[in-house]
Parts: C-alpha cells; structure tokens; sequence
C-alpha cells in the first residue's frame, strides 16, 4: 500500500535533493496534516489485507498513539479548528512508523508469488541410470538457487 | 513347564535354552558390526556425532539441553521449538519450507522433559543444506513479536487445550509434578489453567534461545552420514552460534518427594502409580534391575491374540477395559517407574488394587521362568530402543551434551544381563517402603485413594 514517489532516485542525486528540499519541506507543511498531530504514515488508507496485517503487527504503544492523534485530528476537524502550534507534529516526529511492516508484508507476498511461480527444471544431460535418483534432487537444489539469484 | 500341546517342540528347546543357560548365548549385546556406536567429535566448539550407516538417506538432529526441566519461565521450552525453522535472518520461513520440500526432506522439532530436539530427514547428498539449515536457525532465527502472535501462540493454545482432553497425559504428568516438584516435575506441555501470556513473548522466548542454543549447551548428531564430512559441514557452519550460553541452565540434581493428586474430569479415567526409579547409566543413580522389574509389571502384551507373560497384563484380564502400562522412565540424574492404568473407573479402580498386589508378590518372590522371560524382554526393549533413530539421537545427543559422553547401548545391556532375582526383589520391596506418588484423574467417587491400595503416600 505504500505510494509510488521518486524518493529514492532523488536522494541519490544531491544536488537534486538540495534543490527540492525546501519545495519538499513546504508541500509538505501546506498538506497541513501535520497540524492537525497526525503523522504522514497515518494517511495511508486503511482499506487493504496488507494494511490490516500491518496495524495489527504495530507495537502496543505505537498503536495507542496512532489512535490517539487520530482521535484528536477528527475533533480537530468536526470543530473546524487547528492544535495550536506546540502541539502540532514536528518534522522529526514525523518519520515512517507504518510503511516499513506494510514493505516487509508486501516483501513477504511478493516472495510467495515468486515461489508459486517458481518452474523447476531438469537439465537435459544425460546421467547413468543408477544415478538418477540422487541427480534428480541435486539438479532441482540447483534450480532453486538459480531462482533465488534471479 | 508347558504343555507340548501348548507349545511347539522347537520353542520348548528354545525357550529351555535360554533359560538354562544364558551365560553361553551370545548377546545381542554385542553386534559384531559396531554399528550401534556413534563416533564422537568436536568441531567449531560444538559437539557432535555421527554414525554412519548404509543407506541413501539421512536424519540429522541438534540436540538441545532446553527441555521443560531447564526452562527458566513455564512455556519457554514450547515456545522454542514453535520458533523453529520460522523466519531468519538470511531467509523466510516460506523458503525454508519450499527449499526443504524441493530437496524432498521433512523438518521435525519435539521436546522432551530435559531436550528440545530440532532436526531433519533427507537424501544423503543433501547434508551441507541441512547442516547449513540448522546453523542458521539456531544462530540466527528471527525472534519477532508478530511471529509469535500469529504462528506460535496459536499452536501453544491449541496444544494446551490437547493436553487439557488427555486424562492420561494429565495423570503422567501430575505424577512427575508429584515426585519431582520443580525440575523434572514441570508438565511437559503447559496446560491451559497457567497465564502464559505473563511468561511467554518473543523477547522471552529469544533470551532462552541465547542459552539454549549456545556452544556448550547442545550437540550436532547425525544417523547415517560419513564422520569426516558431518565434521568439516559442522565445522564451516556452526562458526557464528554463541560460544557462552546468556545464562546457564543448569539443573539441580533430582530429589523425590511423593504424593498423591486427584483431579475431576468429565472424559475418561486414568491411575498412575510411579515409583522412585533408575537415573540414565551415564546418571548416579543407575538400577538396571527397575527395567526389569518394569518388563516384568509389563501390562501390554509383546504378541497378538494373548495377554502374554508379565505380571500385570494376566492379572490385568480380570478388569475387562482396563488398560494397563508400565514404563521406566529415565532421565539423567533420576527415574520414575510407572504404572498407568486407563479405562473405566471401576476396571481402573480394580486394577490399581492389583498392581499393588502384584507389586507386594514380586518382593516376596519371583518364579525363575518368569525372572528370565523379564531380563529379556528388558534388554530388547533397551537394544530396540537404541537402534530406533530419532531415540538414539536423542540419548547419544542428550550424552554428549550432559557428560561428554555418548550413550553407550551395549553397556546398558550389558548392566540388565547382570540383573539377579534378589535385586528385582530387593527392588520391589523398596519400592512398597518407600513413598509413591499416586495420581488419579476421572471420576473421583468411583476411583479409589492411594492408601485403600495399600501405598504410602
């Protein structure tokens, strides 16, 4: 469930990164999600398996804490009002608490995707009768690494 | 001595053979093929040994000195062994399973009261993976938090409740609580009235896992693979396991106590009546006379269509129903010989009176045909048991591990042909002078109390 970005390719490129910084840090801001407490991570839409899996994998206090601000951003907004300033997230507390167990769940089904797929293959050569038995299984070893190292 | 209707003329000469003179028989002992010894080695700071026996397949096993008797919380023994081939560093717990299944092997793990073996069958070929697979899970297994809720609780539960339904691993495991207290005593599956959830998470069961998977506290054991290549594998994987386990796990020696339980329960019946017994031969405490007074309770026949010849299984055809067992149980520093009975309560009420008048006849006198038939059927039972693969790894592992020592089988059967008459008597009657420990589980009106048998309790 996490959102496709650029993110990657750009912090590769320091000069990219320092240019788009500041355009970053004010989008960012103008989202204005952090002023009302919740954290970039509370956004991602809760309706997906994967999603569900991942909260309920959550630490029990960062769980509560995500009920929490999200308790008080909904009162926030039914009031029509902002937290006052201190209490709004800080830059450094907004860091990705969620996305990392969505990537390691989405990690864990692309693998058993790959693994359903998987083909296995018998080498064409040709092998004394008596060994055939052992061959078979080392071959098939093989081709499971094979696949490993695709 | 037998009628020759009753018996064939062949049998006869055998059976009075054997029991003129069993100094001359050749043991079986004594296999003149050696194949019963395991040849013993240490290679990375880990112990491990190996025998070495033809044929295309391989059962390969870490042995590990964390069963229920060392487990510091209730459950952790449990929770160990659900961890077992789960997620790791280096790969899923999907991989393991699909690469295992590729290679056509099975991944086992079980517990006993004093160890947690963790092991796999497979095509001999295939004995780097495996010892490389068992390496990884004991050095880097991945002790998550989500792993245990969602994998390993559930089956502790479920386990929990299978014990909960089982009256006879209810009642055996109330008589080792009763003999042994703490220690030995400890059920070998919790059951479910004991908030694990106060003992048992992921970071628990980890901290366990740095002791119980460390250098000195286990031992590699492979049954069919070459010594010198089970050595180099061993030596190339077993590098990164601890050397120094976090906190020891030592046990302290077994002491006896005895009692009596009574537990009420709806599904069945079931008596054990167990007795102080014999500790490992590696162990202090060594009576190779209680395997054979245990052959001589017997209980089960050893042949089809006939109650066969031991003590308890004749007397115990009086009480249609009643199912009655006898085991030695060994451990390393102590033993407890038990009867179990099961069935209906009023067989099992009846047959409980028997054994103890069994019991009370044996201390007064054996009949010398029958002392034989015993003494043989004790050290078959000991060589069959030693040849059988997953109990020798776990004897020669559980050897290694607590004595430098693998399990020597020809010894032990040695000890039992040295058993006398007046031991086997001798034994019985210390048995009846000393406390029992008696539990009963079932319908608590019908099942009789440990002193109308006439035990001490």
């Amino acid at each position: 469930m996490s959102q496709p970005s650029l993110v990657n390719q750009v912090i590769k490129r320091p000069w990219l990164k320092r240019w788009l910084m500041p355009l970053s840090n004010w989008y960012t801001d103008a989202a204005g999600y952090r002023k009302l407490g919740l954290r970039a991570d509370d956004l991602i839409p809760e309706e997906s398996e994967t999603v569900l899996l991942a909260l309920k994998r959550l630490p029990p206090k960062e769980a509560y804490d995500r009920v929490f601000r999200m308790r008080r951003a909904f009162q926030c907004s039914l009031s029509h009002q902002l937290l006052p300033k201190n209490e709004h997230t800080k830059p450094e507390e907004d860091y990705p608490y969620l996305s990392p167990i969505i990537k390691e769940i989405e990690a864990e089904l692309a693998e058993r995707e790959d693994l359903e797929a998987m083909v296995v293959k018998r080498p064409a050569r040709k092998r004394p009768p008596s060994m055939e038995g052992l061959a078979m299984t080392r071959d098939v070893h093989v081709a499971a690494q094979t696949i490993e190292s695709e | 001595m037998l009628s020759r209707s009753a018996i064939g003329r062949q049998a006869q000469r055998a059976l009075r053979k054997q029991c003129q003179q069993p100094a001359n028989r050749r043991g079986l002992a004594a296999p003149a093929s050696g194949s019963f010894q395991y040849e013993t080695g240490t290679a990375a700071g880990v112990k491990f040994a190996s025998r070495d026996m033809p044929g295309p397949t391989t059962t390969l096993a870490l042995v590990s000195r964390a069963g229920t008797r060392y487990e510091p919380l209730p459950g952790l023994t449990v929770g160990l062994k659900g961890f077992a081939f789960k997620g790791t560093e280096r790969r899923s717990a999907l991989r393991i399973q699909r690469e295992s299944e590729l290679l056509g092997s099975e991944l086992t793990s079980s517990h006993s009261r004093e160890n947690l073996m963790i092991g796999a069958k497979f095509l001999r070929d295939d004995l780097p993976y495996f010892v490389e697979l068992l390496a990884e899970v004991a050095s880097q297994t991945r002790y998550a938090p989500h792993v245990y809720h969602e994998e390993v609780d559930a089956i502790i539960k479920m386990q929990q409740k299978k014990f909960l339904a089982n009256v006879k691993e209810m009642a055996f495991n109330s008589a080792h609580g009763l003999a042994f207290h703490r220690g030995l005593g400890v059920p070998l599956n919790p059951s479910s009235s004991l908030p694990l959830s106060k003992y048992l998470d992921a970071d628990t069961i980890a901290e366990f896992a740095a002791s119980a998977y460390a250098k000195p506290s286990f031992a590699v054991v492979a049954n069919g693979a070459e010594h010198a290549e089970l050595s180099k594998w061993v030596n190339e994987f077993f590098g990164d396991v601890r050397s120094q386990p976090a906190s020891d796990l030592k046990g302290e020696q077994s002491k006896y106590f005895g009692g009596e339980e009574r537990i009420a329960h709806g599904s069945g019946n079931a008596m054990v009546l167990a007795f102080p017994g014999s500790s490992s031969f590696t162990g202090g405490f060594y009576k190779p006379e209680i395997s054979v007074l245990a052959a001589l309770l017997g209980g089960e026949s050893t042949i089809k269509w006939s109650p066969g010849f031991s003590l308890l299984s004749q007397a115990g055809a009086k009480h249609p129903g009643a199912k009655i067992e006898t085991k030695s149980n060994i451990y390393s520093d102590a033993g407890l010989l038990t009867v179990t009975i099961t069935g209906p309560a009023k067989a099992v009420g009846g047959a409980a009176a028997t054994v103890v008048e069994t019991l009370q006849k044996i201390a007064s006198g054996v009949s010398t045909e029958e002392f034989q038939k015993a003494k043989a059927l004790a050290k078959f039972k000991e060589l069959e048991n030693g040849q059988n693969t997953s109990a020798a790894i776990e004897l020669t592992g559980a050897g290694l591990v607590h004595g430098d020592k693998a399990y020597q089988i020809d010894e032990v059967a040695k000890a039992v042909d040295g058993v006398n008459e007046d031991a086997v008597k001798q034994a019985a009657k210390t048995i009846l002078e000393h406390k029992a420990s008696v539990s009963t589980v079932g319908d608590l009106f019908m099942l009789p109390y440990a002193q109308d048998l006439g035990l001490k309790v």
